[in-house]
Protein backbone atom coordinates (compact mmCIF):
# COMPACT_ATOMS: atom_id res chain seq x y z
CA UNK A 1 0.00 0.00 0.00
CA UNK A 2 1.50 3.58 -1.17
CA UNK A 3 1.28 6.65 0.95
CA UNK A 4 -1.21 9.50 0.28
CA UNK A 5 1.62 11.63 -0.10
CA UNK A 6 4.33 9.64 -1.59
CA UNK A 7 4.07 11.49 -5.02
CA UNK A 8 4.67 14.48 -3.27
CA UNK A 9 8.01 13.31 -1.60
CA UNK A 10 9.26 11.68 -4.61
CA UNK A 11 8.67 15.16 -6.72
CA UNK A 12 10.48 17.63 -3.73
CA UNK A 13 13.49 15.35 -3.85
CA UNK A 14 14.23 16.80 -7.67
CA UNK A 15 13.17 20.29 -6.39
CA UNK A 16 9.25 19.83 -7.94
CA UNK A 17 6.38 21.06 -5.99
CA UNK A 18 2.99 18.31 -6.99
CA UNK A 19 -0.20 19.08 -5.28
CA UNK A 20 -2.96 16.99 -4.85
CA UNK A 21 -6.13 18.16 -7.21
CA UNK A 22 -9.31 16.47 -7.61
CA UNK A 23 -10.52 15.27 -10.63
CA UNK A 24 -14.08 15.72 -9.71
CA UNK A 25 -14.46 19.46 -8.75
CA UNK A 26 -10.92 20.33 -9.71
CA UNK A 27 -10.22 21.84 -6.40
CA UNK A 28 -6.11 21.74 -5.51
CA UNK A 29 -5.80 21.27 -1.79
CA UNK A 30 -3.62 20.37 0.55
CA UNK A 31 -2.48 18.18 2.58
CA UNK A 32 -2.64 14.62 0.18
CA UNK A 33 -5.41 13.04 1.39
CA UNK A 34 -7.33 9.71 -0.10
CA UNK A 35 -10.28 11.52 -0.68
CA UNK A 36 -11.24 15.61 -2.33
CA UNK A 37 -11.62 17.63 1.24
CA UNK A 38 -13.88 19.67 -0.93
CA UNK A 39 -16.22 17.24 -2.73
CA UNK A 40 -15.38 14.00 -1.27
CA UNK A 41 -14.47 12.20 -4.47
CA UNK A 42 -11.97 10.05 -4.33
CA UNK A 43 -10.11 10.52 -7.56
CA UNK A 44 -6.80 12.27 -7.08
CA UNK A 45 -4.61 13.88 -10.02
CA UNK A 46 -1.40 15.55 -9.14
CA UNK A 47 -1.05 19.20 -10.05
CA UNK A 48 2.42 20.98 -11.51
CA UNK A 49 2.48 23.82 -8.88
CA UNK A 50 4.98 26.62 -9.62
CA UNK A 51 5.12 26.96 -5.71
CA UNK A 52 4.61 30.56 -5.62
CA UNK A 53 1.67 32.42 -3.84
CA UNK A 54 1.14 34.99 -1.22
CA UNK A 55 2.06 35.44 2.38
CA UNK A 56 -1.16 35.28 4.20
CA UNK A 57 -0.02 35.80 7.95
CA UNK A 58 3.73 35.66 9.70
CA UNK A 59 4.71 35.43 13.06
CA UNK A 60 8.59 34.80 14.67
CA UNK A 61 8.78 32.23 17.59
CA UNK A 62 10.80 33.53 20.48
CA UNK A 63 10.87 29.99 22.09
CA UNK A 64 10.80 26.46 19.86
CA UNK A 65 10.79 22.63 20.65
CA UNK A 66 14.65 21.07 20.29
CA UNK A 67 15.83 21.26 17.14
CA UNK A 68 14.23 23.49 15.93
CA UNK A 69 15.73 27.20 15.35
CA UNK A 70 14.86 30.04 17.83
CA UNK A 71 14.01 32.36 16.74
CA UNK A 72 11.88 30.37 14.03
CA UNK A 73 10.29 32.89 11.31
CA UNK A 74 6.70 30.81 9.69
CA UNK A 75 4.21 32.45 7.72
CA UNK A 76 1.06 30.79 5.72
CA UNK A 77 1.23 31.07 2.44
CA UNK A 78 -1.44 31.08 0.41
CA UNK A 79 -0.41 29.39 -3.14
CA UNK A 80 -1.86 30.53 -6.96
CA UNK A 81 -3.00 26.81 -6.88
CA UNK A 82 -5.50 27.17 -3.58
CA UNK A 83 -4.24 25.92 -0.71
CA UNK A 84 -2.62 27.58 2.30
CA UNK A 85 0.38 25.56 3.92
CA UNK A 86 2.43 26.49 7.21
CA UNK A 87 6.29 27.13 6.03
CA UNK A 88 9.70 28.29 7.82
CA UNK A 89 10.91 31.56 5.96
CA UNK A 90 14.42 31.82 5.14
CA UNK A 91 13.55 35.58 4.80
CA UNK A 92 14.33 37.90 7.63
CA UNK A 93 11.21 38.57 10.00
CA UNK A 94 11.33 42.73 9.45
CA UNK A 95 11.23 42.36 5.49
CA UNK A 96 7.99 40.22 5.61
CA UNK A 97 4.29 41.62 4.76
CA UNK A 98 1.14 40.70 4.50
CA UNK A 99 0.50 40.11 0.74
CA UNK A 100 4.04 40.04 -0.47
CA UNK A 101 5.02 37.22 -3.48
CA UNK A 102 6.56 34.08 -2.07
CA UNK A 103 8.10 31.06 -3.14
CA UNK A 104 8.77 27.31 -2.03
CA UNK A 105 11.92 25.60 -2.14
CA UNK A 106 13.54 22.74 -0.93
CA UNK A 107 15.87 22.35 2.24
CA UNK A 108 17.46 19.71 4.11
CA UNK A 109 16.14 18.45 6.70
CA UNK A 110 18.02 17.71 9.87
CA UNK A 111 15.52 17.34 12.17
CA UNK A 112 13.47 14.25 13.76
CA UNK A 113 9.67 15.05 12.99
CA UNK A 114 7.97 11.85 10.95
CA UNK A 115 11.14 10.71 9.83
CA UNK A 116 10.49 7.36 10.20
CA UNK A 117 9.42 6.53 6.54
CA UNK A 118 10.71 9.69 5.67
CA UNK A 119 14.08 9.13 7.09
CA UNK A 120 16.79 11.25 4.64
CA UNK A 121 14.11 13.57 2.97
CA UNK A 122 14.19 17.12 2.38
CA UNK A 123 11.54 19.56 3.59
CA UNK A 124 9.84 22.75 1.86
CA UNK A 125 10.66 26.46 3.09
CA UNK A 126 9.43 29.93 1.68
CA UNK A 127 11.15 32.75 0.76
CA UNK A 128 10.19 36.09 -0.08
CA UNK A 129 10.55 36.09 -4.37
CA UNK A 130 13.09 37.85 -5.84
CA UNK B 1 -36.13 13.18 28.45
CA UNK B 2 -35.39 14.67 32.10
CA UNK B 3 -33.07 17.84 32.89
CA UNK B 4 -29.66 17.76 34.25
CA UNK B 5 -28.79 19.76 37.38
CA UNK B 6 -25.04 20.88 38.73
CA UNK B 7 -25.86 19.92 42.04
CA UNK B 8 -22.61 20.35 43.34
CA UNK B 9 -18.84 20.88 42.72
CA UNK B 10 -15.18 21.40 44.04
CA UNK B 11 -12.27 23.23 42.40
CA UNK B 12 -8.75 23.67 43.64
CA UNK B 13 -7.23 26.95 43.31
CA UNK B 14 -4.77 26.99 40.33
CA UNK B 15 -0.86 26.45 41.36
CA UNK B 16 1.48 24.45 41.77
CA UNK B 17 0.82 21.18 43.55
CA UNK B 18 3.77 18.70 44.56
CA UNK B 19 1.09 15.63 45.51
CA UNK B 20 0.24 12.83 43.11
CA UNK B 21 -2.66 13.64 40.90
CA UNK B 22 -4.76 10.91 42.00
CA UNK B 23 -5.13 13.17 45.77
CA UNK B 24 -5.77 16.13 43.67
CA UNK B 25 -8.49 14.25 42.24
CA UNK B 26 -9.61 12.52 45.44
CA UNK B 27 -10.01 15.84 47.52
CA UNK B 28 -12.03 17.50 44.30
CA UNK B 29 -14.28 14.44 44.48
CA UNK B 30 -14.88 14.42 47.96
CA UNK B 31 -15.54 17.90 48.44
CA UNK B 32 -17.62 18.17 45.38
CA UNK B 33 -19.66 14.59 46.54
CA UNK B 34 -19.92 16.92 49.97
CA UNK B 35 -21.53 19.73 48.23
CA UNK B 36 -23.69 17.81 46.48
CA UNK B 37 -25.20 16.44 49.68
CA UNK B 38 -24.85 12.66 48.75
CA UNK B 39 -22.35 10.01 49.10
CA UNK B 40 -20.12 8.18 47.06
CA UNK B 41 -22.29 5.00 46.93
CA UNK B 42 -24.94 7.64 44.80
CA UNK B 43 -22.34 8.23 42.00
CA UNK B 44 -23.47 6.12 38.85
CA UNK B 45 -21.25 7.57 36.56
CA UNK B 46 -17.00 9.31 36.08
CA UNK B 47 -16.24 11.30 33.18
CA UNK B 48 -12.87 12.64 32.65
CA UNK B 49 -10.43 14.29 30.26
CA UNK B 50 -7.89 12.15 29.95
CA UNK B 51 -5.27 13.14 31.44
CA UNK B 52 -2.27 14.46 29.13
CA UNK B 53 0.63 12.26 28.09
CA UNK B 54 3.04 13.66 31.15
CA UNK B 55 0.68 12.15 33.39
CA UNK B 56 2.32 9.11 34.69
CA UNK B 57 -1.03 7.15 35.63
CA UNK B 58 -2.89 5.61 33.11
CA UNK B 59 -6.37 4.36 33.44
CA UNK B 60 -6.95 6.85 35.64
CA UNK B 61 -11.00 6.24 35.72
CA UNK B 62 -10.49 2.52 36.47
CA UNK B 63 -7.44 3.27 39.53
CA UNK B 64 -10.66 6.50 40.73
CA UNK B 65 -13.25 3.55 40.56
CA UNK B 66 -11.11 1.39 42.55
CA UNK B 67 -9.69 3.51 44.82
CA UNK B 68 -13.26 4.66 45.95
CA UNK B 69 -15.43 1.78 45.91
CA UNK B 70 -17.30 3.42 43.62
CA UNK B 71 -19.88 1.16 40.97
CA UNK B 72 -21.08 2.69 37.57
CA UNK B 73 -23.19 2.25 34.86
CA UNK B 74 -20.87 4.30 32.48
CA UNK B 75 -16.93 5.43 33.09
CA UNK B 76 -14.98 7.53 29.80
CA UNK B 77 -12.04 9.46 29.32
CA UNK B 78 -12.12 11.76 25.97
CA UNK B 79 -9.19 13.20 24.93
CA UNK B 80 -9.63 16.09 22.25
CA UNK B 81 -6.97 18.50 23.67
CA UNK B 82 -8.83 21.56 25.31
CA UNK B 83 -11.97 20.72 24.37
CA UNK B 84 -11.81 17.21 26.57
CA UNK B 85 -13.34 18.52 29.56
CA UNK B 86 -16.12 20.13 27.64
CA UNK B 87 -16.62 16.48 25.95
CA UNK B 88 -16.60 14.48 29.03
CA UNK B 89 -19.14 17.08 31.05
CA UNK B 90 -21.49 17.14 27.48
CA UNK B 91 -21.43 13.27 27.43
CA UNK B 92 -22.66 12.99 31.08
CA UNK B 93 -25.08 15.30 30.35
CA UNK B 94 -26.22 13.39 27.69
CA UNK B 95 -26.32 10.31 30.04
CA UNK B 96 -28.07 11.81 32.78
CA UNK B 97 -30.97 13.22 30.26
CA UNK B 98 -31.25 10.11 28.34
CA UNK B 99 -32.06 8.38 31.78
CA UNK B 100 -29.09 6.08 32.08
CA UNK B 101 -27.02 7.10 34.85
CA UNK B 102 -28.58 9.21 37.45
CA UNK B 103 -25.80 11.02 39.19
CA UNK B 104 -22.46 11.62 37.29
CA UNK B 105 -19.15 13.43 38.94
CA UNK B 106 -17.29 15.01 35.74
CA UNK B 107 -13.58 15.22 37.10
CA UNK B 108 -10.71 16.59 35.68
CA UNK B 109 -7.02 16.86 37.15
CA UNK B 110 -3.48 18.35 35.33
CA UNK B 111 -0.24 18.87 36.44
CA UNK B 112 1.67 21.07 34.29
CA UNK B 113 4.71 21.44 36.78
CA UNK B 114 5.73 18.09 36.14
CA UNK B 115 6.49 18.75 32.33
CA UNK B 116 9.83 20.70 31.42
CA UNK B 117 9.02 23.19 28.23
CA UNK B 118 11.30 21.57 25.32
CA UNK B 119 9.22 18.57 26.41
CA UNK B 120 6.08 20.57 26.55
CA UNK B 121 7.00 21.94 23.11
CA UNK B 122 7.49 18.29 21.41
CA UNK B 123 4.69 16.84 22.54
CA UNK B 124 2.73 20.55 20.66
CA UNK B 125 4.55 19.59 17.34
CA UNK B 126 2.69 16.04 17.61
CA UNK B 127 -0.73 17.72 17.73
CA UNK B 128 -0.12 20.00 14.42
CA UNK B 129 -0.10 17.64 11.18
CA UNK B 130 3.21 15.63 11.89
CA UNK B 131 4.31 15.12 7.99
CA UNK B 132 3.47 18.26 6.71
CA UNK B 133 3.14 21.34 9.36
CA UNK B 134 5.47 19.84 12.76
CA UNK B 135 8.31 19.90 10.71
CA UNK B 136 8.77 23.44 10.33
CA UNK B 137 8.54 23.94 14.26
CA UNK B 138 5.23 25.87 15.00
CA UNK B 139 3.63 26.40 18.51
CA UNK B 140 0.37 27.28 19.96
CA UNK B 141 1.45 30.99 20.57
CA UNK B 142 2.74 30.96 17.30
CA UNK B 143 -0.91 30.03 15.33
CA UNK B 144 -2.36 32.83 17.72
CA UNK B 145 0.02 34.81 16.97
CA UNK B 146 -1.38 34.85 13.15
CA UNK B 147 -4.79 35.08 13.79
CA UNK B 148 -3.86 38.20 15.90
CA UNK B 149 -2.19 39.46 13.35
CA UNK B 150 -4.65 38.62 10.74
CA UNK B 151 -7.72 40.22 12.74
CA UNK B 152 -5.72 43.32 13.29
CA UNK B 153 -4.58 43.80 9.52
CA UNK B 154 -8.53 42.82 8.36
CA UNK B 155 -10.25 44.87 10.75
CA UNK B 156 -7.74 47.61 11.96
CA UNK B 157 -8.62 47.09 15.45
CA UNK B 158 -6.20 48.73 18.05
CA UNK B 159 -3.22 47.05 20.14
CA UNK B 160 -4.12 48.77 23.07
CA UNK B 161 -8.02 47.76 22.59
CA UNK B 162 -6.53 44.28 22.47
CA UNK B 163 -4.36 44.65 25.69
CA UNK B 164 -7.51 45.76 27.46
CA UNK B 165 -8.63 42.22 27.55
CA UNK B 166 -5.75 40.98 29.99
CA UNK B 167 -6.14 43.88 31.79
CA UNK B 168 -9.97 43.45 32.51
CA UNK B 169 -9.38 39.56 32.69
CA UNK B 170 -6.27 39.93 35.16
CA UNK B 171 -8.44 42.63 37.38
CA UNK B 172 -11.49 39.93 37.54
CA UNK B 173 -8.89 37.09 38.73
CA UNK B 174 -7.88 39.69 41.39
CA UNK B 175 -10.99 38.69 42.90
CA UNK B 176 -11.16 34.94 42.48
CA UNK B 177 -9.23 33.29 45.47
CA UNK B 178 -8.56 30.29 43.09
CA UNK B 179 -6.53 32.28 40.10
CA UNK B 180 -3.29 32.08 40.10
CA UNK B 181 -2.80 36.12 39.52
CA UNK B 182 -4.23 38.54 42.28
CA UNK B 183 -2.24 41.54 41.07
CA UNK B 184 -3.66 43.78 38.33
CA UNK B 185 -1.93 44.82 34.88
CA UNK B 186 -2.16 47.62 32.88
CA UNK B 187 -2.21 48.05 28.90
CA UNK B 188 1.84 48.94 29.00
CA UNK B 189 2.24 46.17 30.92
CA UNK B 190 1.23 44.08 28.77
CA UNK B 191 2.14 45.64 25.78
CA UNK B 192 5.82 46.30 27.48
CA UNK B 193 5.87 42.15 28.80
CA UNK B 194 8.41 40.37 26.55
CA UNK B 195 7.41 39.24 22.90
CA UNK B 196 6.04 34.85 22.47
CA UNK B 197 5.56 35.11 18.92
CA UNK B 198 5.26 38.58 17.08
CA UNK B 199 3.39 40.37 17.85
CA UNK B 200 1.64 38.64 20.95
CA UNK B 201 3.43 39.17 24.35
CA UNK B 202 4.01 37.45 27.25
CA UNK B 203 0.58 38.68 29.27
CA UNK B 204 -1.19 37.85 26.37
CA UNK B 205 -0.72 34.23 26.50
CA UNK B 206 -2.24 32.05 29.41
CA UNK B 207 0.17 30.88 32.04
CA UNK B 208 0.08 26.53 32.40
CA UNK B 209 -0.39 25.73 35.88
CA UNK B 210 -1.69 22.58 38.26
CA UNK B 211 -5.13 22.31 39.17
CA UNK B 212 -8.29 19.88 39.84
CA UNK B 213 -11.83 20.11 39.93
CA UNK B 214 -14.97 17.60 40.20
CA UNK B 215 -18.52 18.70 39.21
CA UNK B 216 -21.95 16.98 40.19
CA UNK B 217 -24.59 16.26 37.85
CA UNK B 218 -27.78 15.01 38.96
CA UNK B 219 -30.61 14.18 37.10
CA UNK B 220 -33.87 16.35 37.82
CA UNK B 221 -36.13 14.57 39.22
CA UNK B 222 -33.39 12.71 41.57
CA UNK B 223 -32.14 16.53 42.56
CA UNK B 224 -35.70 17.38 43.32
CA UNK B 225 -36.13 14.87 45.87
CA UNK B 226 -33.24 15.34 47.80
CA UNK B 227 -33.23 17.78 50.72
CA UNK B 228 -30.64 20.27 51.90
CA UNK B 229 -28.75 21.81 48.68
CA UNK B 230 -31.74 22.75 46.68
CA UNK B 231 -32.04 21.74 43.10
CA UNK B 232 -29.23 22.64 41.48
CA UNK B 233 -28.63 24.61 38.42
CA UNK B 234 -29.91 23.48 35.28
CA UNK B 235 -27.83 22.53 32.52
CA UNK B 236 -29.63 24.54 29.91
CA UNK B 237 -28.56 23.37 27.02
CA UNK B 238 -24.98 21.67 25.17
CA UNK B 239 -23.83 22.22 21.69
CA UNK B 240 -20.61 21.20 19.85
CA UNK B 241 -19.02 22.59 15.94
CA UNK B 242 -16.04 21.25 13.95
CA UNK B 243 -15.46 23.08 10.58
CA UNK B 244 -12.79 21.34 8.67
CA UNK B 245 -9.30 22.81 10.26
CA UNK B 246 -6.51 21.70 11.79
CA UNK B 247 -4.28 24.48 13.36
CA UNK B 248 -4.34 27.09 10.46
CA UNK B 249 -8.14 28.37 9.52
CA UNK B 250 -11.28 27.15 8.22
CA UNK B 251 -10.46 25.87 5.08
CA UNK B 252 -11.80 29.14 2.75
CA UNK B 253 -12.45 31.29 5.33
CA UNK B 254 -10.42 34.03 6.76
CA UNK B 255 -7.69 32.73 9.69
CA UNK B 256 -9.56 35.63 11.61
CA UNK B 257 -12.53 34.14 12.04
CA UNK B 258 -13.70 31.38 14.20
CA UNK B 259 -16.91 29.65 13.07
CA UNK B 260 -16.86 26.87 15.73
CA UNK B 261 -17.58 29.26 18.23
CA UNK B 262 -21.03 30.63 16.85
CA UNK B 263 -21.84 26.91 15.46
CA UNK B 264 -21.36 25.70 18.89
CA UNK B 265 -23.44 28.41 20.39
CA UNK B 266 -26.08 28.52 17.84
CA UNK B 267 -26.77 24.95 18.87
CA UNK B 268 -26.62 25.45 22.55
CA UNK B 269 -28.46 28.17 22.48
CA UNK B 270 -31.43 26.31 20.67
CA UNK B 271 -30.86 23.04 22.95
CA UNK B 272 -31.68 25.83 25.74
CA UNK B 273 -34.54 27.24 24.11
CA UNK B 274 -32.24 31.26 24.59
CA UNK B 275 -31.25 33.78 22.70
CA UNK B 276 -27.85 35.63 23.05
CA UNK B 277 -29.57 38.91 24.49
CA UNK B 278 -31.16 36.49 27.15
CA UNK B 279 -27.52 35.38 28.48
CA UNK B 280 -26.66 37.45 31.54
CA UNK B 281 -22.73 36.21 31.35
CA UNK B 282 -20.30 34.64 29.19
CA UNK B 283 -17.59 32.41 30.80
CA UNK B 284 -15.53 31.10 27.69
CA UNK B 285 -12.38 29.09 26.92
CA UNK B 286 -10.43 32.33 25.13
CA UNK B 287 -6.48 31.37 26.38
CA UNK B 288 -5.56 34.93 24.20
CA UNK B 289 -7.36 38.27 24.00
CA UNK B 290 -7.85 38.71 20.54
CA UNK B 291 -9.62 35.22 20.79
CA UNK B 292 -12.30 36.83 23.70
CA UNK B 293 -13.08 39.66 21.33
CA UNK B 294 -13.62 37.42 18.33
CA UNK B 295 -15.87 35.15 20.09
CA UNK B 296 -18.12 38.11 21.57
CA UNK B 297 -18.06 38.90 17.81
CA UNK B 298 -19.16 35.10 16.71
CA UNK B 299 -21.59 34.99 19.23
CA UNK B 300 -23.27 38.58 17.76
CA UNK B 301 -22.88 40.69 20.35
CA UNK B 302 -20.54 43.33 18.80
CA UNK B 303 -19.83 43.66 14.73
CA UNK B 304 -16.69 41.69 13.61
CA UNK B 305 -13.76 43.71 14.30
CA UNK B 306 -15.30 45.43 17.03
CA UNK B 307 -15.25 43.15 20.22
CA UNK B 308 -11.87 44.47 22.21
CA UNK B 309 -13.18 48.28 21.21
CA UNK B 310 -16.02 46.63 23.13
CA UNK B 311 -13.89 45.41 26.17
CA UNK B 312 -12.00 48.93 26.28
CA UNK B 313 -15.14 50.93 26.91
CA UNK B 314 -15.97 48.50 29.60
CA UNK B 315 -19.22 46.78 28.25
CA UNK B 316 -17.57 43.04 29.06
CA UNK B 317 -16.60 44.25 32.44
CA UNK B 318 -18.34 42.93 35.23
CA UNK B 319 -20.73 46.09 35.37
CA UNK B 320 -21.30 45.86 31.56
CA UNK B 321 -23.68 45.28 29.74
CA UNK B 322 -22.23 41.69 29.52
CA UNK B 323 -19.83 40.60 31.36
CA UNK B 324 -17.14 38.18 29.75
CA UNK B 325 -14.56 35.89 32.48
CA UNK B 326 -16.01 37.80 35.34
CA UNK B 327 -13.86 34.34 36.71
CA UNK B 328 -10.60 35.92 35.36
CA UNK B 329 -10.40 33.15 32.45
CA UNK B 330 -7.81 31.68 31.18
CA UNK B 331 -5.64 34.69 31.52
CA UNK B 332 -6.22 35.79 34.73
CA UNK B 333 -7.23 32.34 36.47
CA UNK B 334 -4.22 30.42 34.86
CA UNK B 335 -4.45 27.28 32.80
CA UNK B 336 -4.72 23.96 32.86
CA UNK B 337 -6.45 23.11 29.75
CA UNK B 338 -7.97 19.88 30.95
CA UNK B 339 -9.66 21.74 33.90
CA UNK B 340 -10.35 25.05 32.19
CA UNK B 341 -13.65 23.66 30.47
CA UNK B 342 -14.62 22.97 34.62
CA UNK B 343 -13.50 25.59 36.38
CA UNK B 344 -15.56 27.93 33.38
CA UNK B 345 -18.69 25.62 34.33
CA UNK B 346 -17.47 25.83 38.09
CA UNK B 347 -17.54 29.51 37.92
CA UNK B 348 -21.16 29.90 35.88
CA UNK B 349 -23.05 27.45 38.48
CA UNK B 350 -21.57 29.82 41.39
CA UNK B 351 -22.69 32.87 39.60
CA UNK B 352 -26.25 31.56 39.35
CA UNK B 353 -25.92 30.42 42.79
CA UNK B 354 -25.15 34.28 43.80
CA UNK B 355 -21.58 32.86 45.31
CA UNK B 356 -19.50 35.44 42.66
CA UNK B 357 -18.28 38.27 44.33
CA UNK B 358 -18.38 40.04 41.45
CA UNK B 359 -21.47 39.85 39.55
CA UNK B 360 -25.24 39.74 41.00
CA UNK B 361 -28.29 38.31 39.78
CA UNK B 362 -26.97 35.98 36.86
CA UNK B 363 -29.21 33.89 35.98
CA UNK B 364 -28.02 32.70 32.51
CA UNK B 365 -24.32 31.71 31.66
CA UNK B 366 -22.90 30.96 28.30
CA UNK B 367 -19.61 28.87 28.69
CA UNK B 368 -16.96 27.54 26.07
CA UNK B 369 -14.36 24.99 25.54
CA UNK B 370 -11.98 24.56 22.29
CA UNK B 371 -9.23 23.37 20.89
CA UNK B 372 -6.49 23.77 18.35
CA UNK B 373 -6.52 26.92 17.07
CA UNK B 374 -10.05 27.10 17.89
CA UNK B 375 -11.00 24.54 15.55
CA UNK B 376 -13.71 22.93 17.22
CA UNK B 377 -15.82 23.82 19.85
CA UNK B 378 -18.00 23.21 22.66
CA UNK B 379 -20.81 25.50 24.44
CA UNK B 380 -22.62 24.82 27.47
CA UNK B 381 -25.51 27.00 28.78
CA UNK B 382 -26.23 27.01 32.27
CA UNK B 383 -29.65 28.34 33.88
CA UNK B 384 -32.83 29.46 31.58
CA UNK B 385 -36.13 27.34 32.10
CA UNK B 386 -37.10 23.83 31.60
ZN1 LIG C 1 -13.40 17.51 -5.22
Amino acid sequence: MEAASDPFWDALEDDRFLLPSCEDCGEAFFPPSRACPHCHATDIEWLESEGVGTLYAFTRQHRTAPGVPSPNVLGIVELEDGPRLLAQFASEYDDLEIGATVTLQTREYAGTVDRGRLEGRPFFEARLRD
Amino acid sequence: MTDARVTGLATLPNGTYDVPERDLAGEVLLEAIDDAGCTLSDVDGLYMPKPRPWTDQGFFTTLLEHQFGLELAESVETYTGGTSGGHAFQHAVGDVRDGSVERAVVLAVERNSTIETDDYLEYILSIFDREFQSPAGPTIPGVYAMSLQRYRYEYDVDREDIASVVVKNRENAAANPDALFDDPVTETDVLESRVVADPLRLYECPAPCDGAAAIVITRGDVADDHDGTGDGVRVGGTGAHHPSSHLLGVRGRSLAAFPAIAGAAERALGDADLGVAELDVLEPYTPFPHTEAMLTEELGLFEHGEGAAACARGQTATDGAIPVSPSGGCIGRGHPPMVTPLLNYAAAVRQIRGESPVVDDVGTVLTTSEHGHIDGVTATVFGGDA
